[in-house]
């Protein structure tokens, strides 16, 4: 098995600009959009009807058990993996014996998986594979991933959610307008140094600094507490608060320098986290890590390696 | 054709069939029919004519209709997307439904014939034309089911062929008259061809029947074809 080229730059598409991806088979390459440009992308890959996305749009066989539905695609695909090792490997053994119709999201979502790891496609392009489930289930998603990237088989993972994007793969791309460009991923220290030289000056009045965003022609001020994280799109920082986002005049850097005395946190190359609300640390079996923010939508934000370390000693872990 | 997939599929269908409560009713109702008749019969035994309705309601509600709702099932859960790797697999799905539905078929008509009483089907003749007339309703069911979209859509295909096809014996019972056009073109029907045949033991009888069966087939080929080229 080798690497696999999405070629659509003769494509002629209203939405879609021209481009094209080389998929590496020794890694995962995860596309970010937003879900216009998904729906289209999708309409182009499966145009050509050569690749299969496996968007868990398609029916399982509901009356029918965990068990039945594995063995059954299992001895459909002539699988060679024995069964209980594709129960392992999803964590479907507790619940083998539930009728799928009984069964929660995230166990359907792992009959999906187990489906589509069976089906052994080359490429393999998944679709929001895991949205709404639980983290164990993107534990199993990521150890999948994993096996299908030993097989030396690409996989490509659709997103619009910058977070999964970057917690999948191990090279993230973002699609818009102009065209793909790749997420960096790992933290520069260049751009770390670079805002020292500028040594914004302090606000005079700490106690009633208030950020302000912009939304249409109003400006709104964010007492800095209700801020859930900030992430960076295009080089501008958006504050979240639950479900909405705000965009900032001033870049992440900027933005860092002035929060720092609030406890918030530069836990990413493009996120600043408020500490505050930081419920839970996952760990994910790829030795990476999440910080689970304690908002409405209970968002994920990733983590860096490097920042592990003093993320752990700011709360006196071990 | 893949004897590995054919498996799969009438192992996850059979299992499916027993826990589908629409499909399990369908083999009671022939066997509930076979039982009524069976006490109105007294010690003489029904009359042929009473046999083949057993017969033509057995295969018209075990045979044509499960494999009907198996496939419209499939259709409208979307769930043989992605089973379809190439147009020889979908040979394979056909092949192993059918394989359940027959057994289905047979268990229902053993059951209700041994009630009735199976005598008169125990030559060679009737086998054939039983045989014949199975795969006349099992093409109908499966011509049927390619292009039924929905469960509650299959019901109303059903019921044409249950009356036209599976209760025409019962023609006989609306007092028509002797040269009605209506009782002429239904003695042409397979049922009635097989009651004529155990009254004149012709193979003209059986002819009739494979044509019908040959006409069921090619009926599934047309919506075979139809069903590929919408996609």
């Amino acid at each position: 098995m080798t690497s696999f080229k999405l070629d659509y730059e003769s494509v002629k598409s209203e939405i879609l600009p021209p481009f094209s991806l080389n998929l590496n088979e020794s890694y995962t390459t995860a596309i970010y959009s937003d879900t216009d440009m998904q729906a289209e992308l999708l309409h182009t890959i499966r145009s050509n009807g050569e690749i299969t996305v496996f968007d868990q749009q398609e029916g399982l066989y509901d009356r029918l058990t965990v068990v039945d539905n594995v063995s059954f695609y299992r001895k459909w695909f002539g699988c060679p993996i024995p069964l209980p090792e594709i129960l392992v490997l999803f964590e479907l053994q507790m619940c083998a014996k539930k009728p799928l119709r009984k069964c929660s999201q995230s166990e359907i979502c792992r009959v999906y998986y187990a489906k589509y790891y069976m089906m052994n496609k080359h490429p393999m392009v998944f679709q929001e594979p895991i949205h709404g489930v639980d983290i164990k289930t993107i534990n199993t998603f990521i150890n999948m991933l994993k096996k299908v990237t030993d097989n030396k088989t690409p996989a490509l993972i659709l997103v619009s959610n910058l977070e999964h994007a970057l917690l999948l793969s191990d090279v993230a791309y973002k699609l818009q307008e102009k065209g793909l460009q790749e997420i960096e991923v790992d933290i520069a220290e260049k751009d770390e140094v670079t805002p020292e030289a500028e040594s914004a000056p302090k606000p005079s009045t700490l106690k009633l600094f208030k950020i302000p965003a912009k939304v249409e022609d109003k400006v709104i001020l964010f007492d800095p507490l209700e801020i859930d994280y900030i992430e960076s799109q295009d080089g501008r920082a958006m504050i979240v608060i639950n479900e909405e986002s705000f965009a900032l005049d001033s870049t992440l850097a900027e933005i860092e320098k002035k929060l720092e005395v609030y406890g918030f946190y530069r836990c990413h190359r493009s996120y600043i986290v408020n500490l505050q609300k930081v419920r839970e640390i996952i760990t994910w079996s790829k030795n990476t890590y999440s910080l689970r923010i304690d908002n409405k939508p209970k968002s994920t934000i990733p983590l860096s390696r490097t920042k592990i370390q003093s993320i752990q000693d700011m709360f006196n872990l071990k | 054709m893949n004897t590995q997939r054919i498996g799969a599929i009438f192992e996850k269908d059979l299992k499916d069939f027993m826990k589908n409560m629409m499909l399990l009713m369908m083999p009671i109702i022939p066997i509930v029919l076979a039982l009524i008749y069976s006490r109105l019969g007294g010690d003489e035994g029904l009359p042929i004519p009473m046999l083949y309705l057993i017969v033509g309601v057995t295969f018209s509600s075990v045979t044509a209709s499960c494999m009907m709702t198996m496939m419209a099932e499939e259709n409208e859960k979307k769930t043989l997307r992605g089973l379809m790797l190439s147009p020889a697999s979908f040979l394979d799905i056909i092949i192993g439904k059918s394989l359940v539905v027959g057994l289905m078929s047979l268990v229902a008509l053993a059951i209700s014939l041994f009630l009735v009483g199976i005598e008169p089907f125990l030559n060679v003749q009737a086998t054939i034309g039983l045989i014949l007339l199975f795969l006349f309703f099992l093409f109908l069911g499966i011509g049927i089911g390619l292009f039924t979209k929905s469960i509650a859509s299959t019901s109303a295909y059903l019921m044409p062929v249950m009356f036209l096809f599976g209760f025409t014996p019962m023609i006989d019972f609306l007092v028509l008259g002797e040269d009605n056009i209506a009782i002429t073109i239904a003695d042409l029907f397979p049922v009635m061809q097989l009651i004529k045949m155990h009254d004149t033991n012709s193979w003209t009888s059986i002819g009739i029947v494979a044509i019908w069966a040959i006409g069921a087939a090619l009926f599934t080929y047309i919506c075979f074809k139809k069903s590929r080229t919408d996609d």
